[in-house]
């Protein structure tokens, strides 16, 4: 180790760190801690759906303007400041260094910087709950005019504009996106340029692909969002009615502009957890993951089709019904390559001889959740069917069956399963697995009722169905009361993780290089890596998911380790000589 | 404790990391100009009268001339970027060519504000009419990527004080200018659509 490094303060250390494990860590704090909040909202609101007027334990009493903000934030807080942070920045930050072979990200600062401007959009987000007027609560989707100033929050004043709920969701939104955009930069410039030796670009792990594919939708389809979001804001602060119809201004666009980043959003969030799974099957499948260059393929072919599809949202706002047959044939078309992925990592399970430990666990339970939401997507991307339940339950539970197993399952599968590396310590196995199924029930529970609520005409939109003789009858007033004490129970399960987490934090260091016997760099490293990650750079031989090989002695090769058919493979390649003469210089 | 780190053996770089890192941000920028462009576009075609009755006029000769100094500004970064051929250059030579493109775009930036007083003045605002609005949002976030750009060229700048090997010297030096040009290339679109229109 560099003595330098024993010389770093407290502050430099935890909290204004460069290293990238560090601030990968800060960002899956974050994210838990966000998702607290987002979870506290839901349980408030749910509870207030399931009895009207009720005065709700640790809450009181929740009026209607409160519930539209509860439910605009709970939205927001899990994409933007759950889903992101802990999918994109904190896997791609812990993980990216050290599955390629490398010290740090290729530009430390900006990685720092990305992480405090992150805060800081936390921070403006929560301080919205407590302006004159409170959050703001038009929905996620913040569609003019409700966002647009006039009906919600009419502010003739600059200040009074500018500190308004809806004025600082959005720079909340913007400070957040462009924190991502530093990270994405980062990640993106730091696997194309810093790869160790012998990591060829067809060597790489599926979840680096997949984050650096991820990174790049983002950056192709944020921009216009941001453009949307300066008119918008521009609107409540300055009156430039770009939204406004009265003063010739158009709300379509932005849902255009919206959209055109809200749905490869999806992907941004879908392809990180995807990539989690294809590093976990192999290893407690024992077998080499099922079609590694084709799964890249088809992650390329989604992320072009990812933006062509984005109108599918507005089936029912209005577009040219010859358009909206393109868009519902690209909704209908980008099904195929995600089909295919989960293809081949069902062919990976195939004959395997499979463990079922704990990270195993959420990785087959993520599947089996995703394929419902898979389904119900199927439905809802034809307009026909899209219009009928446009805006129901029905959808909402079709988009938390994705996006719960997404964010949740996949980020839980990695904690479980990188836990060790990260710490030097272990996670209890019986108490993970008690989190699991109790996770698992109660969010299949708490969703699959409210389908039949939503296919009833349910409508997403409104916090209480006293008046509303359809829903209010048997089963649907049932359902929504299961639906209700499900959730409760989900939300009370997270604190056997919470539990498991601290206590196992306080344990002593065990610091096992390789527990679960992984091919991929990370577990070449010390645990918990030192700063700068490695003694000396691995050098790699062969693809990242050579298990249970033909004549090889263990059922596993890591990638640093020369196969019987890898003899060649390196010495072959013309820069060895060089490479090996700055390796004695540097000496 | 002697160090046991070596400097890593990577695979063969492509270009400088702030190059790649530079083509990204490029990518999102334009990106960026297309959605706020095509929302011009799609408003402004929706209307008959543009712009509208009673709001002043643009200024498309003084800004025909400033547009010349912008691109100017880029020429002359352009030259200083040709002409330095080893670190020695920028020790021994004046950057001129480099102030010069600062003065440059500097300048750019001021008959902008000064226009924009005026325009004030004659009752073109944000809220007057969305003529205005999209004048002063398109424009307004151009001139914010002008000042952005000036100071990556003043980052630039200041940068030689230190002695840096000639290879870094050159990449940052295409790095930062790849943004100017950016921005410079950005304007005449904008020159065209927003005054010219
Ligand atoms: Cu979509």
């Amino acid at each position: 180790m560099d003595a330098t490094l024993h010389k770093q303060s407290f502050w430099s250390k935890y909290i204004f760190s460069t290293d990238h494990k560090v601030i990968g860590m800060q960002y899956a704090i974050m994210g838990i801690i966000m998702a607290g909040v987002g979870g506290f909202l839901a349980y408030v609101f749910r509870y207030n759906l399931a009895y009207p007027n009720a005065s709700i334990p640790l809450f009181g009493h929740l009026s209607a303007t409160q519930y539209n903000a509860f439910v605009t934030c709970h939205g927001m807080i899990m994409v933007f400041w759950v889903g992101m942070p802990v999918l994109l920045s904190a896997l791609g930050n812990l993980l990216i260094p050290l599955m390629i072979g490398t010290d740090d990200m290729a530009f430390p600062t900006v990685n720092m910087l990305s992480f405090w401007i992150f805060f800081l959009s936390a921070v403006v987000l929560l301080a919205s709950f407590f302006v004159p007027g409170g959050a703001f609560g038009g929905g996620w989707t913040m569609y003019p005019p409700f966002s647009a100033g006039g009906y919600v929050n009419h502010n003739p004043h600059f200040f009074t504009a500018l500190f308004s709920g809806v004025s600082l969701m959005i720079l909340a939104v913007a400070l957040e996106l462009v924190a991502m955009l530093m990270g994405g930069i980062n990640f993106v410039v730091t696997t194309i340029n810093k790869r160790t030796k012998g990591m060829t670009a067809f060597r790489v792990p599926i979840v680096v692909w997949f984050i650096n594919i991820a990174s790049v939708i983002f950056m192709f389809s944020v921009g216009p969002l941001v453009a949307g979001a300066f008119m918008l804001l521009f609107d409540n602060i300055l009156g430039t009615g770009f939204y406004d119809p009265a003063r010739g201004g158009d709300p379509m666009l932005w849902e255009h502009l919206f959209w055109f980043f809200g749905h490869p959003e999806v992907y941004v969030l879908l392809l990180p957890a995807l990539g989690v799974l294809a590093e976990i099957l192999p290893v407690f499948a024992r077998k080499p993951l099922f079609g590694y260059k084709p799964i890249i393929y088809m992650a390329l072919v989604s992320a072009v089709l990812s933006v062509l599809v984005w109108a599918h949202h507005q089936f029912v706002a209005g577009i040219d019904p010859r358009m909206a047959t393109f868009f519902s044939i690209g909704t209908i078309l980008i099904s195929i390559p995600f089909a295919g992925i989960f293809l081949s990592f069902m062919a990976t399970l195939w004959k395997g001889s499979i463990k079922f430990s704990v990270p195993m666990m959420w990785v087959l339970g993520f599947i089996g959740l995703f394929l419902i939401g898979g389904l119900t997507g199927l439905f809802l991307g034809s307009n026909t069917f899209d219009i009928y339940a446009h805006d129901t339950y029905f959808v909402v539970a079709h988009f938390h069956y994705t996006l719960f197993p997404d964010i949740f399952f996949g980020f839980f599968a990695a904690i479980y399963y990188w836990f060790p590396k990260f710490t030097g310590k272990s996670l209890n196995a019986g108490l993970g697995k008690l989190h699991f199924w109790l996770t698992f029930f109660a969010f299949n529970v708490t969703w699959f009722v409210l389908f039949f609520n939503g296919l009833a005409g349910q409508h997403r939109r409104i916090n209480d169905y006293s008046d509303f003789s359809l829903i209010m009858r048997e089963p649907y007033i049932t359902f929504e009361k299961i639906a209700t004490i499900s959730a409760i129970i989900l939300i009370l399960s997270q604190f056997i993780f919470l539990y498991n987490l601290f206590t196992s934090l306080a344990k002593a260091k065990k610091g096992v290089k390789n527990p679960w016997e992984s091919n991929t760099l990370e577990w070449v490293a010390d645990s918990p890596p030192p700063h700068g990650n490695f003694q000396t750079y691995p050098v790699v031989y062969h693809g990242p998911y050579e298990y249970s090989l033909p004549g090889e002695g263990a059922d596993f090769l890591p990638q640093n380790v020369q196969g019987k058919n890898d003899t060649n493979n390196v010495t072959q390649n013309n820069y060895e000589h060089k490479t090996a003469t700055s390796f004695a210089t540097h000496k | 404790m002697e160090a046991v780190m070596t400097a890593p053996i990577q695979e063969k770089k492509i270009t400088s990391d702030g190059i790649i890192g530079m083509v990204f941000v490029l990518a999102t920028e334009a990106m960026f100009f297309a959605g706020l462009i095509s929302a011009y576009i799609v408003n402004r075609a929706g209307v008959m009268v543009w712009p509208p009755a009673g709001q002043p006029r643009l200024p498309i000769e003084v800004t025909a001339v400033n547009t010349l100094v912008l691109l100017s500004s880029a020429f002359a970064l352009y030259m200083f970027g040709r002409r330095v051929k080893s670190a020695a250059y920028i020790k021994i030579r004046s950057k001129g060519l480099l102030t010069a493109a600062l003065l440059l775009g500097a300048t750019f930036l001021a008959v902008q504000g000064t226009e924009w007083v005026k325009l004030v003045g004659y009752g073109l605002t944000t809220h007057s009419s969305l003529y205005g609005a999209f004048f002063y949002t398109l424009i307004g976030l151009h001139g914010a990527h002008v000042l952005v750009g000036l100071t990556i060229l003043l980052y630039l700048f200041s940068s030689f004080r230190k002695p840096l090997p000639f290879g870094v010297l050159k990449s940052r030096i295409i790095a930062c200018s790849m943004y100017w040009y950016f921005v410079v290339a950005i304007w005449p679109i904008l020159y065209i659509l927003v005054y010219l229109n």
